[in-house]
């Protein structure tokens, strides 16, 4: 089961799909479009636990993490 | 004098469960909220092990700058919460980028260990900088 967590005022919100069903995996592709293209950055983690940002959705990750854009504070 | 004792006594004793009280109630009150643990929760799946336990031992991780390899504390907080340090471990300069949602002080430290570790060039551009204190 892979898992696409979004960072919002609640914490996080967490979809969770089966990567084999190709409607869920359409699904996750589309939010993953919507929330980049929405200013939104998606990270994911190596093997070794490193993040790395990924640009372009790829249906073998297991967990793709989503976050807002930076600004000053 | 017997009498101070015995007073002093009955005194400590009608308070404690006051004392008791107040502190449960301190502590109820002060609890993380539900969505506070749940941004700790993920920022400590995403931790590496050295930092998890810096951050358990103290309430703050370093990160080393993938450009730059310097290394950046980020203590617990949701803003004016990074510091870049010197060679000698000494705080340097503080950054201050969050991200443009108002989201909880875990999910604020993951983003910011992430973007410094993937893109620290682009986090610092977004930042404000301070001289920390």
């Amino acid at each position: 089961m892979a898992t696409q967590i979004i960072m919002d005022l609640n914490g996080d919100t967490r979809h969770n799909f089966d990567a084999k069903d190709v409607k869920a995996l359409s699904e996750a592709e589309r939010r993953f479009k919507a929330l980049t293209g929405a200013g939104f950055t998606a990270a994911t983690r190596i093997a070794s636990g490193e993040p790395i940002v990924t640009r372009t959705f790829d249906p073998t990750v297991e967990e793709t993490l989503f976050f807002p854009r930076l600004v000053g504070g | 004098m017997r009498l101070l004792h015995d007073a002093n006594d009955q005194l400590r004793r009608l308070l404690a469960p006051c004392l008791q009280l107040a502190r449960a109630f301190r502590e109820w009150y002060l609890r993380p909220s539900r969505r506070e643990q749940r941004g700790l929760e993920l920022l400590r799946e995403w931790l590496s092990q050295e930092q998890l336990a810096q951050y358990d031992a103290h309430k703050y991780f370093e990160v080393i700058g993938c450009y730059t390899g310097k290394r950046y504390r980020i203590c617990h907080g949701i803003g004016g919460n990074v510091i870049e340090l010197d060679d000698a471990a000494l705080p340097k300069t503080g950054w201050c980028f969050v991200p443009s949602d108002h989201l909880v002080a875990g999910d604020v430290m993951l983003v910011q260990k992430i973007a410094l570790e993937t893109d620290e060039r682009g986090a610092l551009a977004a930042a404000n900088n301070f001289t920390p204190r």
